[in-house]
């Protein structure tokens, strides 16, 4: 299966600090995939994400590798393809939903205008099409959810309508840029189930981005751990996690299996492959 | 913090000018040349070897009476300054910790003393009190205290709502103990912030009032009177007016930037400077870990 | 040996927001018992009952033997001086006073309490290097200071009263990894002070690590309490078994998505969004 994102040693660099903060990242991602990233803040990580979407930060240019999506290379787009790709072809969910929606309008409008602006829809089907969407990311009574405004709504719920705006436009690629770091633990397995049940439903691909392994080991086909801007390991999740080579990986695991749970859980059974 | 402003050029800026005019204040009448009330037949005239600005209608050295003045506008102005600072502060920072009874009332009082408009109540004042700056300044000050009631309130309440504060009364502290060591620090900047500003203010207040010949009896002279007097033989003499906008311009505006001045050296922005100072000259980083 | 706290079938109440229902949790000089809670189970307000923040409206709050409940608020004030609670607050940043040094917040409770300023320096000293912070960081401000070095502040500033019972409220939920397993570690070394540890979070998984019992707080009431082991292992109350079903793991999934969706429906959520 051909990927629908490909990254071949993509290099970027602050031109204001005058250094490299991303060397060398490569990555494939197929239909229905999950890809995992693993860093601190500060590894290059959300950098990597943000080339993809097309919104790095002023000072920042990829000055090496390619990024592919769908199979073209993203070097060559203009304003314009990158606003056509995003959302239909990629698209992105952050931590912090609250930030993202305008906070006086009703959060069910914020997600119909994706859908008029993405889709082309009449008003009139655009709201039942933000309806239908709503539902479809699992919030109980999404009729009333569209009514209400940002504040009225709890994180998950919040970061839910997010989703729902984000694959609006049927993407191919979702990246979840440490999208339930801000949450309860209860609230970030409700997401991450959501995520796991889109991508069986779609084929959606996905990239989860966060700090802990165990959030992307959860999910996850392929693992990324990135440190300084560097991948300093990569591989299969059963790989890194049972067979961890670099020390700063082992370190993420010893976090967990000192002070996680999985000191305590009796028969571990294999990771998801 | 004078070290601080003094650091930065726009401080040193503000407090030359402001020392400048202090001293004129202050040793103006001793330095005039000339009698400022003397008049003379030379009237008119245009600047020379004794009349370094020239003379008046009457024949009075305008220098002379610029420096006499100035008297009057600076006292006037910390009048000002000083009546609002003690009519607001202390009920700001009461209105957080003396009950919501006494919030409640501050409250009203200081929007309804807002509402008046402080240059027409200051002309009502002399009118029913009197002619006099005291009178007159006294007004103007109570009706700007709420720029001080509000400046003491917001910063008592964003101290008193934070974790520190809560730490130090789990740990046994009284409200007075709180207000005095982390309240106090706090309301400090904004005040000091509030009253440069307010200064300024009252620089125009004294000018306005003195121009519309309000406040002194003539023929005292103000720097309001003496531009008042200026436009009055604009043809004569047009450059005239400019000497003493000049110098209220020069005083306000020096007001204004030490206001600037001390709002960027104290609280969040203050820290950050003096955080870059510090590892500009390669102090900090020594206890900095990875 | 009698608890270092005692709560009694406590309820709280905001209004007319019923925040707590008949909360009873026991500790003893030593040990460590986690409270884990979702935002608005309670365990804040819990907290903060333990510290007279907020008033109790029914049941009984006994710390190292002194019966708190109902005191006045000169009472309170006496009872904190006495130091025998303490409390760390989740951000370090905001719980320091950025215009005073590390030595003068850390001797504070001190010089409330009275004591010369001398010697509160000399035991902020002492408990500066307890807490493995460098002695030249005393005189710097908390600014300057990196997030594992403030946290470490904030907790000698709560060990300087040598308290018998010490509220951390998140402590390690803003920090990342390397000072998480830092602080942690640290934490386990806490109880040699012989305090009792109540540590507050809404992540199991970081408090499995250092608590000895843990008890679960949902929507008010604390529906399970026992040594750690057994309510991770063996855990009763759906909303329990939903919570280490949620939490992230390695390499086994407590629970796998079906079984949760299957959890969350028993709970019944009415009221409660998504």
């Amino acid at each position: 299966m051909a990927p629908v994102l490909r990254l071949q040693d993509v290099r970027i660099r602050d031109n204001a600090g005058g250094r490299d903060v991303v060397h060398r990242v490569s990555f494939e991602l197929t239909p229905g995939a999950v890809v995992g990233i693993v860093g601190e803040s500060g590894s290059g990580k959300t950098m990597t994400c943000r080339a993809v979407l097309g919104i790095l930060p002023e000072h920042f240019t990829v000055t090496g590798g390619t990024i592919e999506l769908l199979g073209r290379d993203v070097a060559g787009f203009t304003g314009k393809e990158w606003t056509a790709q995003r959302g239909s072809t990629v698209s992105a969910v952050f931590q912090d939903p609250a930030s993202y929606l305008n906070p006086s309008i009703k959060v069910g409008a914020q997600v119909a205008e994706v859908v008029r602006v993405k889709k082309g829809l009449r008003r009139r089907e655009a709201r039942r099409r933000a309806v239908e969407l709503l539902a479809s990311v699992r919030l109980r009574d999404p009729e009333l959810v569209y009514q209400q405004y940002p504040h009225e709504l709890s994180g998950g719920m919040l970061q839910r309508v997010l989703i729902a705006a984000a694959i609006a436009a049927d993407p191919q690629v979702l990246i979840a840029d440490e999208a339930t770091t801000a949450l309860d633990v209860t609230v970030q397995a409700e997401i991450l189930d959501l995520l796991a049940d889109l991508r069986e439903r779609t084929g959606l691909a996905l990239v989860v981005v966060s700090h802990d392994l165990a959030v992307v080991a959860q999910l996850c086909d392929e693992v990324l751990v990135m440190q300084h801007g560097e991948i300093v390991e990569q591989g299969p999740t059963s790989e890194i996690l049972y067979h961890p080579q670099h020390s700063y990986t082992r370190l993420l695991i010893a976090e967990h299996e000192s002070y996680g749970l999985d000191r305590f859980l009796e028969a571990p059974h294999a990771a998801r492959a | 913090m004078l070290r601080r402003i003094l650091g930065l050029t726009s401080g040193r800026i503000a407090l030359g000018i402001l020392a400048v005019i202090a001293l004129l204040a202050v040793l103006g009448p001793l330095l005039a040349p000339q009698d400022p009330l003397a008049g003379s037949t030379d009237i008119l005239a245009s600047p020379s070897g004794s009349h370094l600005l020239g003379t008046d209608y009457l024949g009075r050295d305008v220098l002379s009476r610029l420096l006499d003045g100035s008297r009057v506008s600076v006292l006037g102005a910390l009048q000002v300054a000083l009546v609002a600072l003690v009519v607001g502060v202390a009920p700001g920072i009461g209105s957080v910790y003396l009950g919501r009874a006494f919030e409640w009332a501050a409250l009203r009082l200081a929007d309804t003393l807002i509402a008046l408009p402080f240059l027409v109540f200051a002309v009502a004042v002399t009118a029913l009190l009197g002619n006099g700056i005291p009178q007159a300044m006294l007004t103007v000050g109570i009706l700007i205290s709420p720029l001080f009631f509000r400046v003491s309130r917001a910063a008592t309440l964003s101290v008193a709502r934070s974790p520190y504060v809560e730490a130090a009364i789990v740990s046994g502290a009284s409200v007075g103990w709180v207000v005095r060591r982390h309240v106090w620090v706090k309301v400090l900047p904004p005040i000091a912030v509030a009253l440069a500003n307010t200064a300024g203010i009252g620089f125009v207040v004294v000018s306005s009032l003195t121009f519309l010949g309000i406040g002194v009896q003539p023929p005292a002279p103000t720097w309001g009177g003496v531009l008042a007097a200026d436009l009055g033989y604009l043809s004569f003499r047009p450059w005239a007016p400019l000497v003493p906008t000049a110098l209220i311009m020069a005083t306000v505006w020096a007001c204004n930037l030490l206001a600037d001045a001390i709002r960027d050296v104290s609280g969040e922005a203050g820290r950050a400077l003096l955080n870059t100072r510090k590892v500009r000259a390669g102090l900090a980083g020594a206890g900095r870990e990875a | 040996m009698p608890p270092a706290l005692e709560i009694d079938n406590l309820d709280v109440h905001y209004g007319s927001v019923h925040a707590l229902r008949g909360a009873s949790l026991t500790a003893s000089p030593g040990e460590t018992v986690g409270l884990i809670g979702e935002t608005g189970s309670g365990k804040s307000t819990l907290a903060r009952a333990v510290l007279g923040l907020v008033r109790a409206s029914a049941g009984r709050i006994v710390v190292a033997g002194q019966e708190v409940t109902g005191y006045s608020a000169r009472q309170w004030r006496a009872q904190r001086r006495r130091g025998t609670v303490q409390y760390v607050f989740q951000d370090p940043l905001r719980s320091l006073d950025p215009d005073l040094t590390v030595e003068d917040s850390i001797v504070e409770p001190l010089l409330i309490q009275g004591r010369p300023r001398r010697e509160a320096a000399a035991r902020a000293r002492v408990y500066a290097a307890r807490v493995r912070l460098d002695e030249a960081l005393l005189s710097r401000l908390p600014g300057e200071l990196s997030g594992g070095q403030r946290q470490r502040v904030a907790i000698a500033r709560a060990l300087v009263t040598d308290p018998e019972v010490i509220i951390l409220d998140e402590p390690v939920s803003a920090l990342d990894s390397a000072n998480r397993v830092r602080t942690l570690e640290f934490l386990k070394e806490l109880r040699d002070s012989g305090a009792a540890l109540l540590f507050i979070s809404h992540d199991l998984g970081s408090v499995a690590g250092v608590a000895d019992r843990i008890a679960v707080l949902y929507r008010g009431e604390i529906v399970e309490q026992g040594p750690a082991r057994a309510v991770v292992n063996t855990p009763e109350h759906p909303y329990t078994r939903l919570l280490v079903g949620s939490a992230p793991t390695l390499r086994s999934a407590a629970a796998d998505r079906a079984q949760r969706a299957e959890l969350r429906a028993l709970l019944t959520y009415e009221g409660k969004p998504s």
